[in-house]
């Protein structure tokens, strides 16, 4: 399942309108559908349709509010990206600069 | 960067493969929030929400609202470990557990009323509640802590 949950992620992340919509909540949390269709030039099915690619990889939660339904950004995924995929890769160069400067210091 | 301009509730969510009894001891024992919560010692009681730093000093204390192993848990939260987040208005913390298939659980973490704490809402949100929560996803799924 992790790894499925990764596969949605990067999908999810892989168009530039759900990428649009994250920002938005990044800006402001918690909106409305009417609120986040408001910002895009797109119809109202199309942006429902790109919010549920987001919420069925985990980036956007819903929450009901009396009669709302809100949006909230779930940042949680990308993090779990960034341990799995980024520190990874930037944790060698780094780790090997660190190995050098200790070597170069420990000779003077 | 821009700042986030509404951070009065936050929500986080995260799939974690653990039984809902693991999940409620690793939120309410100390020996175990201190491998994930920047160290922190926290105990959760019917009564009572407690948070040590690693000198033993005070970093939360407040009433738990709802206690209901392994389901849900609220408590009230106010971040003593900085002066000025300590002077604000107490927010809200509620966690949720909720069995799914294949042995995950999913988690969630509502940090709301924080309308009375801009400094705490700027401070737990983004980085804040994501470090702890896949911290805890990692203790959880493979018994060591994230490397720091």
């Amino acid at each position: 399942m992790a790894r499925v949950d990764d596969d949605r992620v990067f999908k999810a992340l892989a168009d530039p309108t759900r990428r649009l919509l994250l920002d938005r909540l990044f800006e402001r949390d918690g909106r409305t559908l009417t609120e986040l269709e408001s910002s895009l030039e797109m119809t109202r099915f199309g942006v429902m349709k790109h919010l549920r690619v987001l919420e069925e990889a985990g980036l956007v939660v819903t929450r009901r509010s009396g009669r709302e339904k809100l949006h909230f950004l779930n940042p949680v995924p990308i993090r779990l990206i960034h341990d799995r995929w980024i520190d990874k890769y930037t944790a060698g160069p780094a780790a090997a600069l660190a190995d050098l400067k200790r070597s170069l210091e420990d000779e003077t | 960067m821009t700042v986030s301009t509404d951070l009065a509730t936050q929500i986080y969510q995260v799939f974690i493969k653990a039984t809902p009894e693991k999940i409620w001891d690793a939120i309410t024992q100390p020996d175990q929030t201190a491998r994930y919560f920047h160290g922190a010692r926290i105990t959760n009681t019917p009564e009572r929400h407690i948070s040590r730093g690693p000198d033993g000093a005070t970093w939360g204390d407040g009433p738990v609202r709802e206690f209901d192993p392994p389901r849900r848990l609220v408590h009230e939260w106010r971040s003593l470990y900085d002066e000025d987040m300590a002077a604000e208005q107490p927010s809200r913390v509620t966690w949720e557990i909720e069995p799914q298939d294949g042995g995950y659980c999913k988690l969630t973490v509502i940090h709301d009323r924080l309308e009375g704490a801009p400094k705490t809402a700027a401070s737990v949100s983004g980085p804040g509640w994501m470090f702890v929560l896949s911290g805890l996803k990692t203790v959880l799924e493979t018994g060591e802590p994230l490397a720091s």
